[in-house]
């Protein structure tokens, strides 16, 4: 029970930490950089499962991906597949649930960057393509990488959501945080106390490096 | 050659605060732009950089249009070729001097980018910065830096934002020297913005005084410094007249030096500097004495000969621009115009001690 939760929860949390680094830059550069009129509210909704209990976040997952749900339903007549129930559906909960983390993360650091620095690579006439993978995102190198090992802890620990959207199918969507639920309630303690072990171990690495990240430095 | 005509509005509470109407020409060479903080420097820089966008106007250089408000036309700023020199520098913090320089140049090959960027920090005597971090550099490093970064994208005009402003008087020194030997060597303009009249003299070819959004004097620095037009030109540039010249002697046993400004020589008191270096003199307007006849024997070391060409007065405030092989203002007041006749075209005497010579770099 443990091995298999463990390598689900590798898996699982690794293919959304990936999928939210991506995308929650992409969003942060936008609330960071572009002035639009709905940015507020944009940052808001995105922000929503920071704050909204785990379990509406997953309710809505299902109203939204679900067989009959308002996007799961072409797609399962189209593809004969859902994602409910799946581990992919894991994915997408964990995902979900620490994309605002990576979003505010990224919109602080990419502020921080001196649009003067972008300046001066337009003038030096670099495109805005190259001047965020050679300028902006150098810079904001440090407050990425400390977003990116925050939103790691967060779907890693993630329960609510994946226990809505993905069910707790050992050996199939039951991560480290549902088998030590699972474990908990049916009396094997031996085993809740291993996986919680690991999780505390890794959260502490965690914000070990998320302080060494985040420390203000003289080289930067 | 850039011709600008930049028209623009600022608004707080939907009122305009300030009015920017500027047109000028920059011709070959370095012109400043000079104006008391507020006056709008930095928004014409801007907008010939394309980082700002006038309400209307044109801009161009050459023959390429930057902006046309009646045609639609704004090119963006990569495409003007526009080196910007900042006065906090901005440099790349994550990457060499070397790579800060590299990072603008148009070469192929990687190596042809760095050979290029070794070259131009050599041409500003830097080369051994090469492969420091901008942190590990001095103010005056950092700027030479940047400057090589700019013309690393071989712009057709280099715009400088108070580059020096935040370098000690030394360095500043060094560096400006620097500037015009750049021009000269790069061949493209320069527009260089400060509110110094000292590094406006010494590094200008020419120079645009602007005063509250509008330019309200253009000429050779020192005629505009030292014969300004009218009273607004006069409050923008201060009382001070700013005089460039050379060491041309220096007597130590009386403890001075003289300086020769082309047009005539000054006695000042003595500076440690060797004979012909460049220096740049400050003499304020009402320390100047005017006298229509020569005056035998005063204190006043130095007694120079010339012409009145204009009063302007302004109230209580009365500027004599006069013309003694160098230009001169001299401030009196309204009864000494009065009592002493004084009128364009007649001929008068100033008398300047030598301790009223300031020696501003």
């Amino acid at each position: 029970m443990i091995w298999p939760a463990f390598k689900l929860s590798l898996l699982v949390v690794s293919i959304a930490t990936v999928l939210i680094s991506v995308i929650g830059t992409g969003l942060g550069f936008v609330l960071a950089k572009r002035q639009f009129r709905a940015k507020e509210l944009c940052d808001a909704l995105l922000t929503l499962p920071m704050v909204l209990p785990p379990t509406v976040t997953g309710y809505y997952l299902i109203l939204l991906l679900g067989r009959r749900g308002l996007l799961g339903r072409y797609l399962y007549a189209l593809s004969g597949w859902t994602l409910a129930f799946t581990w992919e559906a894991a994915v997408v909960a964990a995902g979900v649930m620490a994309l605002p983390i990576m979003v505010k993360s990224a919109r602080a650091a990419l502020e921080s960057v001196d649009a003067r620095y972008e300046m001066v690579s337009f003038s030096l006439g670099k495109g805005e393509l190259e001047t965020f993978f050679r300028v902006t995102l150098p810079l904001a190198f440090r407050g990425l990488m400390a977003g990116i090992v925050l939103s790691f802890a967060r779907a890693l620990g993630e329960f609510g959501a994946t226990l809505m959207l993905a069910g707790n199918i050992p050996g199939k969507t039951q991560t480290m945080p549902l088998a030590i639920f699972e474990a908990f309630i049916s009396g094997e303690d031996r085993q809740a106390q291993a996986l919680a072990l690991i999780l505390t171990f890794t959260s502490i690495v965690t914000i070990y490096f998320t302080n060494i990240l985040t420390r203000p430095s003289k080289s930067a | 050659m850039l011709h600008a005509n930049i028209k623009k509005e600022f608004r707080t509470n939907g009122r305009v605060s300030f009015s920017l109407d500027a047109s000028f020409v920059v011709q070959q060479g370095i012109a400043v732009l000079f104006g008391p903080s507020g006056s709008g420097k930095t928004t014409i820089l801007r907008s010939i950089a394309g980082i700002a966008v006038p309400d209307e106007g044109r801009i161009e250089l050459g023959e390429h249009v930057y902006f046309d408000s009646e045609k639609g036309i704004n090119l963006p700023i990569q495409r003007r070729r526009i080196g910007f020199v900042f006065q906090d520098y901005l440099l790349f913090p994550h990457l060499t001097a070397a790579q800060n320089v590299a990072y603008g140049i148009r070469s192929a090959t990687p190596k042809g980018r760095r050979d290029r960027a070794l070259e131009l920090l050599d041409l500003l005597g830097i080369a051994y910065t090469s492969d420091r971090r901008p942190l590990q550099l001095s103010g005056g490093e950092q700027q030479r830096v940047a400057m090589a970064r700019a013309l690393g994208s071989d712009p057709v005009i280099l715009l400088l934002d108070e580059p020096l402003s935040a370098l000690d008087a030394a360095t500043r020194v060094r560096l400006l020297g620097e500037i015009v030997d750049l021009q000269r060597k790069s061949k493209i303009p320069f527009l260089y913005v400060t509110h110094s009249p000292a590094d406006a003299v010494r590094v200008g070819d020419s120079a645009l005084i602007l005063n509250a959004g509008r330019i309200v004097q253009e000429g050779k620095p020192t005629e505009v410094f030292n014969a300004p037009r009218n009273a607004g030109v006069s409050r923008a540039v201060g009382s001070e007249n700013i005089l460039a010249g050379k060491v041309q002697e220096h007597n130590k046993r009386e403890g001075v030096s003289v300086i020769d400004l082309g047009g005539c020589q000054l006695v000042i008191p003595y500076v440690g500097l060797t004979i012909a270096a460049p220096v740049t003199l400050g003499i304020r307007s009402d320390d100047i004495i005017i006298s229509r006849e020569r005056i035998g024997q005063t204190s006043a070391r130095n007694l120079l000969e010339g012409t009145l060409q204009q009063v302007v007065q302004d109230g209580q405030e009365v500027d004599l621009l006069t013309s003694c092989g160098v230009d001169l203002k001299v401030r009196v007041t309204p009864q000494a115009l009065e009592a002493l006749d004084l009128r364009p075209g007649i001929k008068v005497y100033l008398l300047i001690k030598a301790s009223s010579c300031h020696v501003l770099s």
